[in-house]
């Protein structure tokens, strides 16, 4: 995001609206991007009306009310002049606004923001069948942001497991070579709100996987969600649940269940 | 995606926090599925969620937004949410999906056994779960359990944590009522899944702190 100098007058409201935390004022009373922490998830340009005035008419007005030691205080979803501008994004940088602005569709998934549909469609497409299990670790998340060379560090402390990196997640399209879990070297300064790194594997598997992890986490200074997912038996009953508790992780109370209301029901397993 | 996996709160809190959605596949079910998820967004709003949208059009706090416009505007494809604060609702919407046989992937996010429940209720069986193993790695840069308990309500953490400080300070100052400070952290959830009527209670207990 870039801030219109001409336009802004300073009154802050941009700054804790944005996810990162990257906007503050200048020397000079103006607010400025901090280009390397903004992750472009253009939530600044979306939620903040433009209220339309002109920075001289805020000015004069402001100025006014000060002789009288009163402030104005605005809307807290205002952006009084408009001065908050969606730049045109070049590669690499346009991977922020890929991953971070869910309005943004990513040209690989065809689904907005960072992920893949996952078990959503799960009881169409069979992308977890009998016996399989779904690992999901969502670096940046929550609400902190991961550069690529944090989903690096990440993907190659899991590549020994010789996962099978889900083809259609955005992070598998941007590896060098998904059996090491490299990562492009032009994306690893991009930080983005957060980016999913997708596998699929099979249940006994569960317990490396988390316990990889584990060991991982001390080597990286991002925060990182993670989720384990796979296909209930007739009965309804979850087969990864053993598998992760007899691992010695604790399973939320809360989750994602696919009704099974797709049609047509996959039928391949 | 992850997007509503990890909400966060106590078994308390998340009995009010159910969200519902429809989801299409590639090559399966995207292509024509416009008026399907149009049907499936009729079919919530019947029953008064507490949020609706979609991604690409913004959910009913923002500005601007009129539901019915929004609706007739989804195309192929398009995300499709609402949220529900009790299992009785819910268990009518899902009847009411079940019955309108849609073709959609339907999933909902929430307390596991309870939406189960809604499954059993209506005569069906889930198919597919998945479970948060909560947060890793440099969890010393996350701020504390109530600030989360928002920012986790929001499937992709737009509500920033500096925002969701600031709104708890003007209902502590009286600025806003805990009503419009869940609707101002709402505003930024693009994808229309943040839960108000849980961040009203979240902010009104805080009051009473």
């Amino acid at each position: 995001m870039e801030i219109d100098k001409t336009k802004c007058v300073g009154c802050g409201n941009c700054h804790p609206i944005c996810s990162m935390g990257a906007i503050s004022l200048n020397v000079d009373g103006i607010s400025v991007v901090d280009q390397d922490e903004c992750v472009e998830c253009s939530t600044c340009h979306r939620v903040l009306r433009d209220e339309r005035y002109g920075p001289s008419l805020v000015g004069a007005v402001r100025k006014f009310l000060s002789f009288f030691r009163l402030q104005y205080m605005a809307e807290v979803d205002v952006c009084p002049t408009g001065a908050l501008t969606p730049p045109e994004l070049d590669w690499p940088r346009s991977l922020r606004a890929a991953f971070s602005d869910p309005t943004v569709v990513h040209a690989g998934t065809g689904v907005g923001g960072r992920g893949t549909e996952e078990i959503k469609t799960n009881d169409v497409t069979g992308r977890l069948g009998e016996g399989e299990a779904g690992i999901v670790v969502e670096l940046g998340r929550p609400g902190t942001g991961a550069h690529f060379r944090d989903v690096e560090t990440v993907a190659m402390a899991l590549a020994p497991l010789q996962p099978d990196f889900e083809p259609f997640n955005p992070v598998t399209q941007l590896m060098e070579d998904p059996k090491t879990g490299k990562m492009k070297e032009e994306v690893l300064d991009e930080k983005v709100l957060s980016a999913i790194i997708e596998v699929k594997t099979t249940l006994e598997k569960i317990p490396d996987y988390l316990h990889t992890l584990q060991a991982v986490q001390k080597e990286t200074d991002a925060v990182f969600s993670v989720g384990v997912a796979s296909r209930c038996l007739p009965d309804g009953s979850v087969p990864h649940e053993k598998w992760v508790t007899e691992a010695g992780y604790t399973l939320s109370p809360n989750g994602k269940t696919n009704l099974g209301l797709g049609r047509p029901l996959f039928q391949g397993d | 995606m992850t997007n509503t996996l990890h909400r966060q709160g106590t078994a308390e809190e998340l009995k009010e926090d159910y969200v519902i959605f429809a989801t299409t596949a590639r090559g399966i079910t995207r292509e024509g599925s416009a008026p399907k998820i149009q049907e499936f967004m009729r079919i919530c709003l019947r029953h008064d969620p507490v949020n609706i949208g979609s991604s690409r059009q913004g959910n009913i706090l923002q500005n601007d937004v009129e539901i019915h416009e929004l609706i007739a505007n989804l195309g192929d494809g398009a995300g499709a949410a609402a949220v529900f604060t009790d299992l009785d609702t819910l268990q009518k919407v899902i009847s009411e999906l079940i019955e309108a046989d849609l073709g959609v992937s339907i999933n909902v996010s929430g307390l596991l056994d309870g939406v189960q429940q809604c499954c059993r209720g209506n005569g069906t069986e889930r198919h597919s779960i998945e479970h948060s193993l909560g947060f890793w790695g440099s969890r010393d840069r996350l701020p504390e359990r109530e600030i989360l308990a928002f920012n986790t309500l929001c499937g992709h953490g737009l509500v920033s944590f500096n925002l969701i400080r600031k709104m708890i300070e003007y209902v502590k100052m009286r600025r806003l009522t805990p009503r419009e400070a869940a609707k101002n952290m709402g505003k930024c959830c693009e994808c229309a899944v943040f839960n108000t009527v849980r961040a009203e209670h979240l902010l009104e207990k805080m009051l009473e702190t």
